[in-house]
């Protein structure tokens, strides 16, 4: 074999497949003392060069026909003749038959022509960039994108490295997936999916490319085949980041008149949300508690019971010891007659409202527990007496509606269909029962908490570091 | 409460009637309360011992317990007189004008459970002999009298829808009876009716007649009440009976229209509590009006002062309206 053929057909043969088009087809033929072997070359979905190629032995090709027909150079776009045995009938007679039908240069070359196609197509440069899939958050909303990372640009050749810093999170069963795809058009197209279950935390990421189709990783710990296909990859991906601990403002409005009962069952509702957001925040968590009850209109009473704020903006802990004062307390008995329909909520709402204006703007939460509606600020058909105020409850919820990063939750003593409408606007960010509280998922909906199990099956890439 | 200063039985009798709990206790209770605090030296005085104690008690109950008096449970006879203010008379050549003698309406009233007058039984226990006896007492009055009041509670009427239910029976009755006796006239009752529709102060019904724009205020009213004007008052009744639960309010009409000469029957747009004033203001105010204060459990009480609204005035309309056509 000579070095100077052995250079000229891998030239010629690297020419024809880097020339190769999404639709293209390459033929290479090689003539040799026992027969002919036909190499048939495309790109595949992922621009990847695929090769095909089988021998056929003289006895089987004795006629032009039948040489035709094994090779089909018609069907190629491009054509490589090789000669390895120039000396022997047959092959000269099976090239005057391929020459004629398709002409093409003819490459002497006495070695394994698999070699060389091999070769040549290991380190083909890339015909479509190799992106990794990555998640992306949005800071301010948590909310999640897929998308990809390019690891490799076009024409990067085998060897080539390329570094990514990525976040891992706990993972679904798989772990955390590595997906490799290209791009047809707008169209991912999936080259290879690695995954592992990954100590979550910050990796980086180093991507090697091996051959073309073959990307490897390092620095993260050994990954395996993973069998699933793009759309289950795309499936398994949520749509909404955990809520990252952040500093936090809970707000507790109970309503502290009715039955003794439920008066008790709602501020033990309070001290296991507190309790629980407080465990969860570890010291990012401050606590505010209002108590209100209910107007008295009747000229019997000594004079109502104001809205009381118990603790504004107070470590969870102070907030619990206020909370076991309203405990030993119980139901206000205080301004009795009271107005049975309805509650001082609307008050409550201006006493929150007020504050706020001066606190500081954390995520803030407003979660209001009872049972009555609020008093309208003027007569209307519902018959409940105006507030003595007058306050206007659903300019009051707007205000706080519309304070940045703040929400509404409410915990109701009756169910949606017999509560009062105004409860849907209390409650507007989450609305729980009282008898059926889950507070894991009350403060999760509220952003306070993470949900039990959030998987984030791919890297996330945070541009912003 | 005096007694009534003139001698015998007085010149004309009204009747009252209306469904179960329309308010026909509250409204004879809120009459004596709006006399009082009328300017005008208008007074009722009760005939007899037994309508002052009821005047005494159900007004007491009204303005000072803030309670609503207890419905009528049988059926009950009152006697009062209005008295009106002394009228002057012109003075004539040389001589000194002379007052006449104060205007007297001799007012009958008969406050009937408002079941009497339906199809079913009284009450529980009560045999269908009482029941008759009731029933044959009561169109006996209505046959002597020539004024009625007639209450329509819009509020049950939206609720229940049972005015027509309460209406059309006694009406038929009545008129059996008086074509009996000859004293139908062209084929109608002779009759007077003041057609009073109750709860005025409900924001329901203030605010339908607000959305009808028939509101207007008297402008010697000091605390600037609301009102609908009787020749507005039609209007609203009709508008009302569109929302009834049964839809049969419009036969209400019809009814009335059959009986009686339309020139006979005035509404009236009432309230015996009327609205809420607060102390302080003494001023209507459109956004804190309601006078009703509901206790728990399903009790009502009255939040604050008393102001009757158009109680006196059917009284005076019918009392009027029979002087003028002389005694029976």
């Amino acid at each position: 074999m000579s070095e100077p053929d052995k250079a000229l057909l891998r030239k010629a043969v690297a020419r024809a497949v880097a020339g190769l088009t999404a639709t293209g087809r390459l033929t290479i033929v090689e003539v040799a003392a026992d027969g002919m072997t036909v190499f048939r070359i495309h790109r595949d979905d992922n621009g990847r060069p695929r090769c095909h190629y089988w021998s056929l032995s003289w006895e089987e090709l004795t006629s032009e026909q039948a040489v035709l027909r094994a090779a089909d150079p018609l069907s190629a776009d491009e054509v490589v003749l090789v000669c390895s045995f120039p000396d022997g009938a047959e092959a000269n007679q099976a090239l005057g038959w391929l020459s004629e039908a398709r002409p093409a240069a003819v490459f002497p070359f006495t070695g394994p022509v698999t070699a060389v196609v091999e070769d040549v197509l290991a380190s083909d440069p890339l015909s479509r960039s190799y992106d990794l899939v990555v998640m992306r958050a949005d800071p301010a909303t948590g909310r999640l994108r897929l998308g990809s990372k390019q690891l490799f640009p076009i024409g990067a050749l085998p060897g080539t490295r390329s570094e990514v810093a990525v976040r891992c999170e706990p993972g679904d069963e798989y772990g955390t997936a590595f997906a490799v795809v290209t791009w047809q058009g707008r169209e991912p197209r999936l080259l290879s999916v690695h995954s592992a279950g990954l100590t979550p935390g910050r990796y980086l990421l180093t991507a090697e490319l091996v051959r073309p189709g073959k990307v490897r990783f390092t620095g993260v710990p050994e990954l395996t085949r993973d069998p699933r296909g793009w759309a289950d990859l795309v499936a398994a991906a949520p749509s909404q980041l955990p809520p990252r601990a952040a500093p936090a403002h809970l707000i507790c409005a109970v309503e502290v008149c009715g039955p003794d009962a439920k008066v008790e069952e709602r501020l033990s509702r309070v001290r296991q949300v507190v309790s629980f957001l407080s465990a969860e925040l570890s010291g990012l968590l401050r606590v505010s508690l209002v108590a209100y009850g209910a107007h008295s209109y009747d000229d019997r009473s000594t004079g109502e019971h104001p809205v009381e704020v118990a603790a504004w903006q107070v470590a969870p802990e102070r907030a619990l010891a206020a909370l076991e004062l309203l405990e030993e307390r119980g139901a206000i008995t205080e301004g009795y007659p009271y107005y049975p329909h309805a509650a001082q909520v609307e008050d409550m709402l201006d006493a929150v409202t007020r504050r706020l204006a001066a606190s500081e703007h954390v995520r803030t939460v407003l979660l209001t527990v009872g049972d009555r509606p609020p008093h309208p600020a003027r007569t209307n058909r519902s018959l409940i007496l105006p507030c003595p105020h007058p306050h206007d409850w659903r300019l009051l919820v707007g205000r706080v509606q519309s304070r940045p990063d703040t929400v509404l939750a409410a915990i109701c003593d009756r169910r949606d269909a017999s509560a009062h409408p105004a409860w849907r606007r209390l409650g507007a960010d989450a609305l729980a029962h009282l008898d059926a509280l889950d507070i894991r998922g009350l403060a999760a909906d509220l952003g306070l908490a993470a949900p039990a199990a959030l998987p984030i099956p791919f890297p996330l890439l945070d541009e912003t570091e | 409460m005096q007694s009534d200063p003139t001698p015998g039985p007085p010149a004309h009798d009204i009747a009252m009637w209306g469904a179960p709990g329309s308010g026909k206790t509250t409204l004879l209770a809120a009459l004596n309360i709006a006399l009082m605090r009328r300017k005008d030296d208008w007074k009722i005085i009760g005939s007899d011992a037994a309508s002052s104690d009821y005047l005494i008690e159900r007004t007491s109950a009204l303005s000072s317990g803030k309670i609503f008096p207890e419905a009528s449970q049988s059926l009950e006879h009152y006697r009062w007189t209005l008295i009106g203010p002394a009228e002057r008379q012109e003075r004539r050549w040389l001589r000194r004008a002379r007052p006449a003698p104060p205007l007297k309406i001799g007012i009958s009233m008969f406050d009937a459970p408002g079941g009497l007058f339906s199809a079913g039984p009284l009450r529980p226990g009560n045999g269908p002999e009482i029941v008759d006896d009731l029933r044959r007492r009561m169109m006996d009055n209505l046959a002597k009298s020539r004024g009625l009041v007639f209450l329509f509670d819009p509020i049950r009427e939206f609720e229940l829808g049972d005015a027509f239910d309460h209406l059309h029976p006694p009406l038929t009755r009545l008129a059996e009876k008086m074509l009996e006796t000859g004293e139908l006239r062209d084929g109608m009752l002779p009759h007077h009716v003041a057609v009073c529709i109750t709860k005025f102060d409900d924001p329901r019904v203030l605010e339908t007649a607000e959305k009808l724009h028939l509101l207007d205020s008297a402008p010697d009213d000091e605390y600037g009440f609301p009102r609908v004007s009787s020749e507005d008052a039609r209007d609203l009744f009709r508008a009302l009976c569109e929302v009834s639960a049964s839809g049969n309010a419009d036969m209400v009409v019809n009814a009335l229209d059959q009986f009686f000469h339309r020139t006979r029957v005035e509404f009236f747009v009432t309230s015996s509590i009327g609205f809420y004033v607060r102390p302080q203001t003494k001023t209507f105010d459109w956004n804190d009006y309601q006078n009703l204060l509901p206790e728990a459990g399903r009790d009502l009480r009255i939040r604050g002062q008393v102001h009757p609204i158009n109680v006196v005035e059917p009284m005076l309309w019918l009392g009027r309206r029979l002087a003028a056509g002389g005694p029976r």
